[in-house]
């Protein structure tokens, strides 16, 4: 841990240096790399290091042209109030901002920086030499590994102290441990064949493997420059790691985290194009030993294997959507149901058959989060929400098994991620709509599939995810708000707060146990083995 | 008639002259917790947490700022949009709250 924190810190020390150099005193060129590396140390964990854009707006000589720069001023040093971009009044100068301001309107979208399996290799931090070492067992009280919580605290700069993983007691609300992640933690995967490691993802690509018995990272890799996408294999041999920036992704030993082997991401997109493309989600299944992963702008989903010998063989299922994101599994993890933004569908895909069986009506800009999805009477319903903020704001309901639409819910407006529990009455869903709305989470009854109560959680409040024994719903109080507030699943009061820097997204090791969140573990039985 | 004369009592706890709590988180929500947080200000930001602190030395610093009397570009702007009303509020949410 403290070799974590150490190498952290000479990484920002080594930043402020740069940004301290007197800048009249350098050359033209010089000046331009520094602003650059300004850009990088600030803005560029959410802005995207190419400028194009990643969890925040595109920042480049296209997207502003015609802004006011004072306008754009005022917005680096107050902030911009509901979103995640902080105040950097004080901690930027004036001359560094209006510095950045010409920058930013002078700088073309940069091409695609390449990040390749020798800079991957070259990455990869080792804090904790010898594993064998490593205590046998939790180094605190717990019952079982399932209570695990974790949350992926971004901290209000997306980078620093305030960036970590936060790991609670979901039957004590206790925190059991942090992990420092040097910029705004974003995924955290857990293995499936071995309850001790967890994998952190953070917007810079990296990922830490975190050993939970003794609440330490011990290695670290940096996949690429930004891009949350993540999965770990069945056996727990591998992860999968897509980035936004560049336009690959990497298969990496679990183990050592040393990269196996890279992938460009480009196809041939459904209007014909060939681009190349972001990676949306990756994920692994209890199904069988493949990946799958989105290419978002290539409109297809990559089945990789993962038999020995091989070398991880790919299988494209092309035509699948415009513009797709994220997906949950279905049918003992052999279905997958992936959102695709720009036709406001998601498609179901056999993962057997490699092949899409049919485009499911979605609401407006699907963003399926973690998704959801529960038995009811017989049936198995899968949640979806929705990103847009349009005119008629909805959750789908589908029934999986004749994957057809049952019901459009109607909710107070755009939606980022469902959460359920096979214990639990209630299908939660976050609102995001910028205004008071986001202090609040909207819960569906799982007979009637009616919102029944709404939650004045406070901070923008999203990212909802039940304990593994379903008795609480843990939410974050994210942006402005700083805690995580935990509720008691039934009566719905609140029953604990856990304090931290920009919570987002919540992940309980429970899901190692279920398909998908809502599932009954026995799910898992289905699964081929 | 209890009813009414409860409802009265209220209105006048939350009258003019007493600080509202809820006036006050409403106003920390939207105004001061983007830089100094609800319970704390980002470890990396520099501005001073405000939960805890006292009452009276929280409105007079924000009265301050407000006439500019004490400098600082961007209190005295946020100050400035800020009432007695919306001053006491938040003074008294924020000295409320523990760190």
């Amino acid at each position: 841990m403290k070799t974590t924190k150490k190498l952290l810190s000479h990484s920002v020390i080594a930043g402020l240096t740069a940004a301290l150099l007197p800048l009249a005193a350098e050359s033209a060129s010089d000046e331009k790399a520094n602003i650059h590396k300004l850009y990088e140390n600030n803005c560029a964990s959410c802005h995207g290091s190419d400028h194009g854009g990643y969890l925040a707006p595109a920042l480049n000589s296209e997207t502003l042209k015609g802004r006011s720069p004072t306008a754009m001023r005022t917005i680096i040093m107050a902030g911009s109030f509901d979103t995640l971009m902080p105040p950097f009044y004080g901690r930027l100068s004036d001359d560094e901002i209006r510095g950045l301001v010409n920058h930013l309107q002078n700088t073309p979208k940069l091409d695609n920086p390449a990040w390749t399996i020798e800079d991957i290799k070259a990455s990869l931090k080792v804090y904790v030499k010898d594993e064998s070492k490593l205590p046998e067992k939790p180094t605190y009280e717990i019952g079982s590994m399932d209570d695990v919580i974790g949350v992926a605290a971004r901290g209000k700069y997306g980078r620093g102290d305030g960036s970590k993983a936060v790991f609670i007691n979901s039957v004590t609300h206790k925190q059991i441990g942090e992990i420092p992640t040097g910029t705004a933690a974003h995924i955290i995967d857990y293995n499936p064949a071995n309850p001790r490691w967890a994998y952190v993802k953070t917007d810079t690509a990296e990922i830490f493997k975190v050993d939970l018995y003794s609440m330490q990272a011990v290695r670290s890799v940096k996949t690429g420059y930004n891009g949350p996408g993540m999965g770990v294999s069945r056996d727990g041999k591998y992860i999968m790691a897509g980035s936004f920036v560049p336009h690959n992704a990497v298969i990496l030993d679990a183990d050592t985290l040393e990269p196996l082997k890279t992938f460009e991401l480009e196809g041939i997109d459904p209007d014909g194009k060939m681009v190349t493309s972001d990676s949306g989600m990756v994920i692994g299944t209890p199904f069988d030993d493949i990946f799958a992963i989105a290419l978002e702008n290539a409109g297809q989903v990559w089945v990789v294997d993962l038999k020995k010998d091989q070398d991880f063989p790919v299988t494209k299922i092309t035509d699948v959507g415009h513009h797709l994101h994220d997906a949950f599994l279905t049918h003992g993890g052999q279905k997958l149901m992936i959102a695709s933004y720009d036709d406001s569908i998601v498609a179901a895909i056999d993962l057997k058959e490699r092949k899409i069986i049919k485009k499911l009506e979605a609401g407006c800009v699907p963003h399926v989060g973690g998704g959801a999805a529960v038995e009811v009477d017989g049936r198995t319903l899968g949640f979806g929400t929705n990103f847009g903020d349009c005119e008629k704001t909805v959750v789908s309901v589908w029934d999986l098994d004749k994957m057809e639409v049952v019901k459009q819910v109607p909710v107070d407006g755009g939606t980022e991620s469902p959460a359920a529990h096979a214990n639990a009455p209630y299908v939660a869903v976050d609102i995001i709509s910028k205004d008071r709305r986001a202090r609040t989470i909207q819960l569906i009854d799982k007979k009637s599939l009616e919102v029944v109560k709404t939650l004045d959680v406070g901070g923008h409040a999203y990212f909802p995810e039940y304990s593994a024994d379903g008795k609480f719903l843990y939410v974050s109080a994210g942006y402005s708000g700083d805690e995580v507030v935990v509720y008691d699943s039934n009566s719905l009061q609140k029953v604990a707060s856990i304090g931290m820097e920009s919570p987002a997204g919540i992940f309980s090791h429970g899901r190692v146990k279920y398909i998908t969140r809502g599932l009954s573990p026995d799910e898992m039985k289905g699964a081929a083995k | 008639m209890r009813t009414i004369a409860l409802v009265m009592t209220l209105l006048f706890a939350c009258g003019v002259e007493a600080a509202s709590i809820y006036g006050g988180q409403s106003t920390a929500q939207a105004v001061c917790s983007q830089c100094h947080g609800i319970k704390m200000p980002s470890a990396g930001a520099p501005f001073p947490p405000l939960a805890g602190r006292d009452a009276e030395y929280l409105q007079s610093a924000l009265k301050q700022y407000r006439d500019k009397t004490r400098k600082s570009d961007i209190m005295n702007n946020i100050a400035g949009s800020l009432s007695d009303q919306d001053i006491a509020n938040v003074a008294t949410y924020y000295s409320r709250l523990k760190p």
